[in-house]
């Protein structure tokens, strides 16, 4: 684990646009927990006082349209979101996961399970056919307008993405020795999932996870964009641009650009670190790297000495 | 008929409209260059291009009272009564009905005939005759005459559609009311008298039908034309309607043998387009002449523009917060007064309507004759509201809030107003509803608390009433249940006496603001957003266009 952290800093310094992406992450994460301490104004409380003003001193990024400043609700913003995409993403990736290892090693020879698979990838194949955000518009529309709905929404549509990724790995490591040896220990088949597939076949599923955490932001903000999100007032980055947008016409740009610029730069940072993990959980890629790395050292260290 | 319905379902014409909007843009270039030029600029002059929310969604106003369908009505039908006209005391330029009651003429009513020349209310007010314009033809070169009103009239009693509210409201209970009296004449027949009977005539909801062409149309499978009429007009107004997209555009052609003053605008032109901003934008670049329901800061924007306009005129549109009163907790009366008390106003109607809009001090459009703000007893005054939940011994109160997520105003006047009620100790969830399941919320009567903007078309008290309070009534929406308001407002009814009616009417708008079934918000103005240089805007209580009105100046 050590290592592997160590790694991930050495991968910041060799490639600084990873070293953006932590940055933007922790950032983020720091703001949402800190969010209560930095803000100056409730995030909640309408101020018809001070409705719409500029970006100033008193407000950094300005009020809307019912004197709700518009720099404390960005910044309570990332409890909303990052919490429904993280949750959203871990329960796609476990129930994923877990559905794909158990299809995975079950894909071949003959019985039940072998038509359960072939059911459950077809089933996958149907989900994963509709448009990701009218389906989980539908999913809001049907089980109604709340953060656990939305929740269920983002895990509903990427669990057939760590369903495929993890049988992929799984049809692969089942054939090997390890996973034979388990079994002639007298290990049953879940046994052998739980204790010696499934780590085996975890790399690439940490890599999609930062990716699907940026989308699952994404589609959060969308669906708050559209109405069928959180509810008003909750700061969300989506339906802040919602409620601004139509006042960038009359030349009030700063209700919907700041959380425009906030959600953009956050799934930017995810995406960045997303490809910092695939970096690691790839030996090849990760060889590629740091020999890039040492030979960069080297010739810094060949350079010939300039004498004055 | 077949040359119609093609022309009807044809294809969006998107090409059209841009053809028509380059003419307008590009006629003054063109009109230098020769005969060509003054040709197409004499087009689009007397073209009138809309940018409307949504087209009609249906032309059957029995059925479908969309913005778009109430736009189309004034054009393609004729009524049989009309106001006068006056010019609007607050807004230089534009004209509105005059419908105040005038002692010195006939029924202490400013009307003028349109499809009836004259008429006579008997003096018990239980019967009035009207006399028929002749040589009048409808759009389907049919003659106008008796048959057509009763049939009008009929069919509201068959189809039981909106029509039921309109001959209810008049006290009429059998098609045998309204009797044919000759070719061109015909009466309305009462068991009580009743003060709407001409007022009713005027009524957006009652266009007279060309009964000729719906029977020919209809024939035995549909004697009423429902599926006709839905789609297509058959009336004596001064336009025809050329094309129905719905989604993307309707167009309107006038006509050359309408019976009163051709229409200035020969052709108009309404396109649908959702977002108030590019309505916005496209006014502002010139593209059309009108921008309907602009949000209010648009508004402002415009007035900034030498080549824009806006008229804002007080009218009959009402906003307010049903408090259901068959629920909890408002099911108390002083809980719902202290919702009253803390409703910041003056707040919402600076920040959310920019001036825009009045604050509503009665239980009826302030415009109306009777209309009495002096009941009132309502201004921002947390301190009292505590007082009051007190009172009622409710205490952490909690309850829902639902708005239409298809009026942006709502939701930041909900944000207020969750604002301000937590400072009373009342905890708000606020719940966005798409239009069309508030809608159905709001029929069902099952929130608690949800908004609600409408305006009743007559501008009449007993009318307005009877639609919002009468525990009968369908769109009283927040169960508000008195007997004695429900007598008074009968009584109301059945008199010709407006001394004996404003008296009773004061009554009811007194127990109806002490007994706050509303939570009382703003009188948002009607306004129009539209090119300098187009004239005629008028005023109607039914908040709709006539596009006869208009002329170039």
């Amino acid at each position: 684990m050590t290592s592997k952290l160590g790694l991930l800093l050495r991968l910041a310094v060799i490639r600084p646009r990873f070293a953006i992406g932590y940055l933007i992450v922790i950032t983020m994460t720091l703001l949402a927990i800190f969010a209560p301490v930095i803000a100056p104004y409730s995030p909640t409380e309408a101020d018809s006082a001070s409705f719409l003003q500029p970006p100033s001193a008193a407000h950094l990024f300005g009020t809307d349209n019912v004197g709700m400043d518009i720099f404390s609700r960005s910044i309570y913003a990332p409890r909303i979101d990052l919490t429904i995409a993280i949750l959203g993403t871990l329960l796609s990736a476990v129930v994923g996961s877990s559905i794909g290892a158990v299809v995975g090693f079950y894909s071949s020879g003959r019985g039940i399970r072998v038509w359960l698979s072939f059911a459950i990838m077809r089933a996958a194949d149907v989900l994963q056919a509709f448009p990701v955000f009218v389906f989980a518009i539908a999913l809001v529309a049907s089980l109604g307008q709340s953060i656990q709905t939305v929740v269920l929404a983002i895990a509903f549509v990427n669990a057939p993405i760590y369903l495929r990724l993890m049988r992929s790995q799984v049809l692969t490591i089942r054939s090997m020795r390890y996973v034979e040896a388990s079994q002639v220990n007298g290990l049953s088949d879940m046994q052998t999932i739980m204790r010696h597939v499934i780590p085996n076949a975890m790399a690439p599923v940490l890599a999609q996870l930062s990716v699907n955490i940026g989308w699952g932001i994404l589609l959060t903000a969308a669906l708050s964009f559209v109405g069928a999100g959180v509810r008003a007032p909750t700061p969300e980055w989506g339906s802040m641009i919602a409620m601004g947008f139509q006042n960038v016409v009359t030349g009030q740009w700063w209700p919907s650009m700041f959380p425009g610029a906030m959600l953009a730069i956050t799934v930017f940072g995810f995406s960045l670190v997303g490809a910092s993990i695939e970096v690691v959980a790839d030996p090849a890629k990760r060889r590629q790297l740091l020999s890039e790395a040492r030979e960069r050292t080297a010739r810094t260290a060949d350079a010939p000495v300039r004498e004055g | 008929m077949a040359d119609k319905f093609t022309r009807i379902q044809l294809a969006p014409t998107r090409r059209q409209f841009l053809k028509t909007t380059a003419a307008v843009g590009g006629a003054a270039v063109l009109s230098s260059t020769g005969r060509f030029g003054e040709a197409l600029a004499q087009d689009a002059n007397s073209t009138l291009v809309i940018a409307a929310p949504a087209t009609p969604q249906g032309l059957d106003i029995e059925f479908d009272v969309s913005l778009g369908s109430i736009d189309s009505l004034g054009a393609l039908y004729e009524y049989m009564l009309g106001y006068e006209k006056m010019e609007d005391p607050n807004a230089p330029g534009v004209l509105r009905e005059d419908t105040g009651v005038h002692t010195d003429k006939p029924n202490n009513l400013a009307l003028r005939g349109r499809l009836a020349e004259s008429w006579e209310v008997a003096p018990d007010g239980r019967k009035a005759t009207f006399k028929l314009r002749e040589g009048v033809v409808s759009n389907w070169g049919n003659k106008f005459s008796s048959k057509d009103v009763k049939w009008t009239w009929d069919r509201k009693f068959n189809l039981k559609g909106q029509g039921l509210f309109q001959t209810a409201v008049l006290g009429l209970t059998s098609p045998d009311q309204i009797k044919v009296e000759g070719d061109y004449a015909i009466s309305f027949n009462l068991d009580k008298p009743n003060p709407l009977l001409l007022k009713q005539q005027c009524n957006l909801a009652n266009p007279i039908y060309d009964a000729t062409k719906c029977a020919e149309v209809g024939g035995t499978d549909d004697p009423w034309a429902v599926n006709f009429l839905k789609n297509d007009s058959a009336g004596f107004g001064p336009y025809r309607i050329a094309q129905l997209v719905r989604g993307q555009q309707a167009v309107f052609e006038a006509r050359d043998d309408y019976w009163d003053e051709k229409p200035f605008m020969k052709r108009v032109i309404m396109r649908e387009v959702p977002q108030s901003s590019s309505r916005f934008s496209l006014l502002q670049g010139g593209a059309v002449d009108i921008a309907q329901f602009l949000q209010p800061r648009e508004l402002e924007a415009l007035k900034t523009q030498p080549a824009a306009a806006v008229d804002a005129v007080n009218a009959s549109y009402m906003i307010w917060l049903e408090l259901n009163a068959k629920m909890a907790p408002f099911d108390n009366v002083d809980v719902r007064r202290a919702v009253n008390l803390a409703i910041p106003r003056d707040e919402i109607i600076r920040t959310i309507y920019y001036g825009y809009a009045d604050e509503q001090k009665a239980p009826m459009p302030y415009i109306y004759p009777m209309a009495d703000e002096s009941f009132f007893n309502y201004g921002y005054d947390l301190a009292k509201a505590k007082e009051l939940l007190d009172k009622a011994g409710a205490k952490n109160l909690a309850t829902s809030l639902s708005y239409n997520a298809g009026d942006p105003t709502q939701e930041p006047i909900a944000l207020l107003i969750q604002t301000a009620l937590k400072q009373i100790g009342i905890e708000l969830t606020l719940e966005k509803l798409p239009a069309g399941v508030f809608y159905e919320n709001v029929t069902k009567r099952a929130k608690p608390m949800i908004f609600y903007l409408d305006s009743p078309w007559t501008p009449d008290p007993g009318y307005s009433t009877y639609l919002y309070f009468n525990s009968e009534s369908y769109v009283n929406y927040s169960n508000y249940d008195n007997k004695n308001v429900d007598q008074m407002i009968k009584d109301g009814l059945a008199t010709l006496d407006d001394n004996v009616r404003k008296e009773k009417y004061t009554e009811v708008q007194k127990t109806l603001m002490d007994e706050a079934p509303w939570g009382f918000i703003a009188y948002p103005k009607y306004t129009l957003a539209r090119k300098a240089n187009l004239k005629g805007f008028t005023y109607y209580t039914s908040n709709n266009l006539r596009f006869q009105d208009f002329t170039r100046g």
